[in-house]
């Protein structure tokens, strides 16, 4: 019916073939490059969010001050007074501001190991809560319940270091997270003239917080009871939750307050910055040729109805209404603009394929399409709608002669 | 659809300058007050440039460049829009353009049918038969721009015919033929026309079409 109907036949006379494949090529060229982009973007702040060992985690920052020569030969403790930490809690990159809590008495951990029994001193630090990236189950303590299991976290990088390091030098045998997990830790905690034994777990394994690591509850129960209240209580060490980790402003306030970033979080913050500035670039040019081929199109489309100028006129005289006869090139517009969008969409899929396979190599994960999808879908329908328009408007104007 | 097509102080505006013109104060026409009804048929004499293919233009909604007003049925044709005009040209008003506008990349009888298939108002056959009828049967299926005139001209009275209407404007309808064609072809356009109760208004500038008209209008 289509094939046969001579309107089509009319409209169809003019159309430049070059001047539509131009703007499909320009068009696809411009969403493909602006579809996989936006997938990559949110791929890569996907990963970010979701997994802290990624290798652009980011958004906390364990902070010490620097130490210097002359506080070791004075003697003097390099800590945060409560002004610094007011002053670092104003800048505009910090969301967050937690304080490690030292532990302030005497902590000796032994283990009975395969026949071998091994003792050490320990140290214990607490942080608030809501900064731990593991949340273990039984986190949390309660002083009234003498029996109760102290739960502890620690550095994986302390079981890297034994494992890879200690272990494998000595002969001794490599441990997983579950075999550590499950071995008790007789603690014994002394000070203030008092000493208490308890039995302690390591409930988990942190990738964010190198310290051992107690309940804040526990600590707090445990310095008032064999802390000795003469050492001073400045804190030494901070976590800063920050929204924005790779502003160089970070780095600047840093340096000029002597502070030290603990491992390369800054750097990988950095790294995210970059990617995300990168990502953020290549979607601008991908609008921009997106853009640019759509006028285009717009060119094309009013230069073919310019051509077809009397046509339309004979057509609007015949008792054609407006929409008719501009509903062939409507259909034209959507079924070009609906094919490149599919034809982008399908590289997008495969680009994001490839990298996801990369992706999971580094143990990262992505995210789904549909954003990416929806997206694309709303441009198009956005771009078809505004040539429809036009072409509508300017079948308009052809209807009377003066 | 429309029983009758009122005229009220109508004129060009490209006469606005010539009011008191000899042409326009005797012309039955303009600055008159004038009604056309069904089923009755008119003819407008005229001579070239005194605005005959205007007074069509303006009927058929094609032009706006008027002062005075037309009213259909009482309605003032200002307030129609596209879409209404559309409608009346494909259900009441019938029209032969002077340049004929045909699509000289179609063939003959496409130029019928794309008009026809608006309102499937006749089978193909129906309107083989009236290309039999105009004696250009053989040509049915030539394009239209390999046509003479005068075969051009009856191709696009046959496609003026093929709809339902209340008002046939012809605009130099016999022009470009001779006295025998002019004959069979203002049969069929009274026939048609009566089938239908309606009206034809055609005009000329010389070779009028030979049909028995109630009025005689001089432009």
């Amino acid at each position: 019916m289509i094939l046969h109907n001579p309107v089509n036949r009319l409209l169809r006379r003019n159309i430049s073939v070059g001047q539509i494949l131009g703007y499909a090529v320009a068009n696809f060229v411009g969403l493909a490059i602006l579809l996989t982009a936006l997938q990559f973007y949110r791929d890569t702040t996907k990963a970010e969010n979701s997994a802290d060992d990624s290798f652009i985690s980011r958004d906390f920052l364990i902070v010490s001050k620097h130490v210097s020569d002359i506080n070791t030969l004075k003697g003097r403790t390099s800590g945060f007074s409560a002004e610094d930490i007011a002053d670092l809690s104003r800048q505009p990159w910090v969301e967050k501001v937690g304080e490690f809590t030292p532990s302030r008495f005497h902590v000796n951990g032994a283990v009975e190991f395969g026949g071998r029994g091994m003792s050490t001193h320990l140290f214990f630090e607490s942080i608030p809560d809501e900064f731990f990236d593991v949340k273990p189950e039984g986190w949390g303590f309660n002083p009234a319940d003498s029996s109760a299991i102290i739960p502890i976290v620690i550095s994986r990088d302390y079981l890297a270091l034994y494992n890879f390091g200690f272990a494998a030098s000595r002969g001794m045998p490599q441990l997983s997270e579950q075999i550590v997990g499950s071995v008790p830790l007789q603690l014994s905690l002394s000070g203030n003239g008092r000493r208490v034994e308890r039995t302690g777990e390591i409930v988990g394994f942190s990738s964010r917080l190198n310290t051992i690591a107690v309940p804040e509850s526990f600590m707090q129960w445990a310095n008032a009871e064999f802390g000795d209240d003469t050492e001073p209580t400045e804190v030494s060490r901070l976590i800063v939750q920050t929204n924005d980790p790779g502003n160089p402003a970070i780095e600047k306030y840093f340096n000029e307050n002597g502070i030290e970033v603990s491992g390369e979080k800054l750097n990988q913050g950095r790294a995210a910055y970059f990617l995300s500035i990168v990502s953020a670039v290549v979607i601008v040019i991908g609008l921009v040729i997106c853009a640019l081929a759509f006028f285009i199109l717009m060119l094309s489309i009013s230069l073919l109805l310019q051509k077809n100028k009397d046509k339309i006129h004979d057509l609007l005289m015949l008792g054609y209404t407006p929409r008719q006869v501009g509903a062939y090139y409507y259909r034209m517009v959507a079924a070009l603009n609906g094919s490149i969008l599919v034809a982008a969409l399908i590289v997008t899929l495969i680009a994001s394929r490839l990298w996801t396979g990369v992706f999971a190599a580094l143990g990262l994960t992505t995210t789904g399409c549909g954003v990416t999808i929806l997206a694309g879908v709303v441009l198009m329908a956005l771009v078809t709608c505004v040539n429809i328009i036009a072409i509508h408007r300017n079948v308009n104007r052809n209807f009377y002669n003066s | 659809m429309i029983e009758k097509i009122t005229i009220n102080n109508l004129l060009p505006e490209v006469f606005s300058d010539e009011k008191g013109e000899p042409r326009i104060v005797k012309s039955d026409v303009w600055l008159r007050h004038l009604t056309f009804e069904k089923p009755l048929s008119y003819l407008i004499f005229a001579e070239s440039g005194t605005g005959k293919s205007s007074l069509c233009a303006f009927l058929y909604g094609n032009r706006r460049d008027y002062e005075g007003s037309i009213l259909f049925d009482g309605h003032d044709v200002r307030a129609y829009d596209p879409d209404k005009w559309s409608q009346l040209r494909r259900m009441a008003l019938a029209y032969l353009p002077q340049q004929l506008s045909l699509f000289p990349e179609l063939s003959a009888i496409d130029n019928v049918l794309i008009k026809n298939r608006l309102t499937d108002y006749y089978s193909e056959a129906d309107i083989r038969r009236m290309f039999e009828q105009l004696s250009i049967d053989n040509r049915a299926d030539s394009l239209a721009g390999h046509l003479s005139i005068g075969q051009q001209q009856r191709v696009a009275i046959i496609r003026a015919l093929a709809q339902p209407f209340d008002f046939l404007l012809l605009d130099e309808p016999v022009s470009h033929l001779d006295a025998r064609n002019n004959e069979v072809v203002a049969q069929m356009i009274t026939s048609h026309a009566e089938s239908r109760h309606a009206s034809i208004i055609a005009t000329s500038v010389g070779n009028h079409l030979s049909i028995d008209s109630y009025k005689i209008l001089r432009l």
